[in-house]
């Protein structure tokens, strides 16, 4: 099992006709995932990679049964992409594009709710259910399937710390992308109570950043009773007050935007807490360990 | 980008919301003739917090007085930024001072309405404002926030006057993407009116392609960046100068961060934040060690990235070229891993260059190297 994405997801890709639109369709596709069709307005009836092109999402679905889509349009015309995609019947979208209005973020997110599905992104490389499907750009080769619920707010972070625990023998259920920026699809909350629903994860690793609210979020659940045991390893401990690291949201404007804050609230909530990178394998194990008692 | 005041209230003023007629000057003799009625408030306006406690509003009684106080304002940092301009308005006669603001929060998935009764300075350190998660601006209900209103205010005309407001703010802060408003503080007047006496307005960058004030104001702020980070930003580079002596050339924000932290826990400190990932290529890494080779409190170079969709055969091909061509003597460290990891190391080693895979390693050898070469 995993969460949102699995080896049964139909995927219709926005944008296959651009570079990027048709690189990342050929990888998900050298994954294994079944990518159904692709949508460019004005190209139906073309394919790329064998995979048909259709005018729009709605024809794409009607003729594929696509239930889930990847979003691969600039930030201008992403709003426009993802209701699409949404309202043709996608029950997850993931719009991985960074530099994205707040506002199209809040609409995309509700307009995923309304309809029952997920948006996942922006500013984030999508989300990975290994050895199943990928719906993203993420290097397949940092992933195994296993038990351990990855979630990240960085992209470049999760690659590297996903390849450690596969290459110390830990495998995922799902890794996913919740991007860099302070409105997302799926924030750190609604993730872990995915993983917290999904019966093939037994543990749960967090991979945070200074500024915004997420790490709290993680932190009132790893004090729960039923809770998943939690690892998580959290970067920007040395980034100075009020300097932008990158992310939109990687700020620290106030005390509880710093890497202390939220390092004490996660330990005060018994979640296994990396301080270092190098820590992160032992951390994730601890948990694993924690959850066969 | 933070607004300074004047800018804010003039978008708050467009929005129908009642602020103090003001004007801005740039030179104390602009004073000269102006007609005030006094006393006024000279403000400094500068964006950053903190300057009612560092002198940057004065209260004045005459043109004399306002001409002194703008001069010594003009002339004062205020975090470090001198004031682009002094802003001369009415000294109100405020009756109460409340909090009001409308803020992104990622759990609400959009705005959330904060209120304090008692605003003013001292916000940081009092009680914690009640907050309403609105999310999309349209999903404000005006009998959810009035029913929060009711257990710190009592007076009825007052509360409707702030559930107004705060409708108001977050139309404003849809309609002209502001990812905070924040009126503190929010002057209740004699006549029980409200005035915003303060406005700290945050427009959203990323929305410069649907505002040309954002666009123009990015473009100013661009220009009045250093030399450095504005090449850096032509060329899709993200760099921030740091205080250390380790020069970290990354990708990826979070990986960047990651190796910060490790050179801190290896004794050692990042001279800067220099993600390349935006464009790994020959003229994107040649920018980055020049300004790093250049930069005299850089005493080593740790290149670190980790390869995903960039594949590490090519950086190191870029790389060896542009070392080949170095003059610098700058040592410098290696660390590429990811993508095609095993060819670049043999890539590396055939052109003369040791490659790290693990992290870990390579930086200590970078701290090391820069503590070695630190007089």
């Amino acid at each position: 099992m995993s969460i949102l994405l699995d080896a049964a997801s139909r995927v219709v890709v926005l944008g296959i006709t651009g570079r990027i639109g048709t690189f990342s369709a050929r990888d998900m596709l050298a994954y294994g995932t079944q990518v159904v069709a692709g949508v460019s307005p004005g190209r139906g009836g073309s394919n790329v990679e064998g995979i048909p092109v259709f005018g729009s999402v709605a024809a794409a679905v009607a003729a594929t049964g696509a239930d889930t889509a990847i979003v691969y349009v600039p930030a201008p015309l992403a709003l426009d992409g993802v209701l699409e995609a949404v309202e043709s019947g996608c029950r997850l979208v993931a719009y991985p594009g960074d530099g994205l209005p707040v506002r199209e973020a809040m609409e995309m997110r509700a307009a995923a709710r309304a309809q029952g599905g997920w948006m996942v992104g922006p500013n984030s490389p999508g989300l990975i259910s290994p050895g199943r499907a990928k719906l993203g750009f993420m290097p397949s080769f940092c992933y195994q399937p296993g038990p351990i619920g990855v979630i990240s707010r960085s992209g470049s972070l999760s690659y590297e710390a996903s390849l450690r625990l596969t290459q110390a023998g830990l495998g995922q259920s799902s890794v996913i992308g919740i991007g860099g920026d302070p409105v997302k699809g799926v924030n750190a909350a609604e993730a872990i109570a995915l993983f917290h629903d999904d019966p093939a994860t037994e543990a749960i690793v967090y991979l945070g950043e200074i500024g915004g609210s997420d790490e709290y979020a993680v932190a009132d659940y790893a004090q729960r009773a039923d809770a998943k045991p939690v690892a998580t390893l959290l970067v920007g401990r040395t980034a100075p007050p009020g300097r932008k690291m990158g992310h939109a949201a990687a700020l620290i404007g106030s005390y509880a935007d710093t890497w202390e804050s939220k390092v004490v609230a996660l330990e005060a909530a018994g979640a296994v807490v990396a301080r270092s990178l190098d820590a992160l394998v032992d951390a994730a194990r601890e948990a694993l360990r924690r959850s066969a008692r | 980008m933070l607004l300074n005041e004047a800018r804010g209230k003039r978008l708050l003023a467009a929005a129908g919301i009642a602020v103090p007629v003001g004007i801005e000057i740039t030179t104390p003799a602009a004073v000269a003739g102006a007609r005030f009625a006094f006393p006024v408030a000279v403000k400094a306006q500068v964006a950053s917090g903190g300057r009612g406690l560092a002198g940057g509003v004065r209260r004045c009684n005459s043109e004399a007085e306002v001409s002194e106080a703008a001069a010594a304002i003009l002339s004062t940092r205020f975090s470090g930024l001198l004031p682009s301009t002094v802003l001369v308005e009415p000294w109100l006669a405020i009756a109460r001072e409340l909090y009001l603001s409308v803020v992104i929060d990622g759990r609400a998935g959009g705005f959330v309405v904060l209120y304090a009764p008692k605003g003013g300075v001292d916000i940081e350190t009092g009680p914690k404002p009640l907050a309403y998660p609105v999310g999309l601006a349209r999903n404000f209900r005006a009998h959810v926030f009035r029913a929060l209103l009711e257990s710190v205010e009592h007076d009825r005309k007052l509360l409707e006057q702030i559930v107004a407001l705060a409708r108001r703010l977050l139309r404003l802060a849809e309609a002209a993407d502001c990812t905070t408003i924040e009126i503190n503080p929010l002057a209740v007047l004699a006549d029980g009116s409200l005035t915003a006496a303060d406005a700290k307005i945050v427009r959203d960058d990323a929305a410069a392609w649907r505002h040309a004030d954002i666009a123009t104001a990015l473009e100013q702020a661009r220009a009045a960046e250093t030399e450095d980070v504005r090449r850096c930003l032509d060329a899709n580079l993200m760099l921030v100068w740091l205080e250390g002596e380790v020069g970290l050339l990354s990708g990826g924000a979070g990986m960047t961060m990651a190796a910060m932290d490790a050179i801190e826990a290896a004794g050692g400190h990042a001279a800067c934040f220099l993600d390349c990932s935006g464009n790994p290529t020959p003229a994107g890494f040649g920018l980055a060690l020049e300004l790093l080779d250049s930069n005299p409190t850089v005493r080593s170079i740790l290149v670190s990235m980790f390869g995903g969709g960039l594949q590490m055969d090519r950086v190191a091909r870029t790389l060896i070229e542009l070392l080949r061509n170095r003059s610098s003597t700058k040592p410098l460290v290696l660390r590429l891993d990811g993508t095609r990891g095993d060819v670049a190391t043999t890539l590396l080693a055939d052109a003369g260059f040791a490659n790290h895979r693990a992290l870990g390693p390579a930086v200590s050898e970078a701290v090391r190297l820069a503590q070695e070469t630190t007089p």
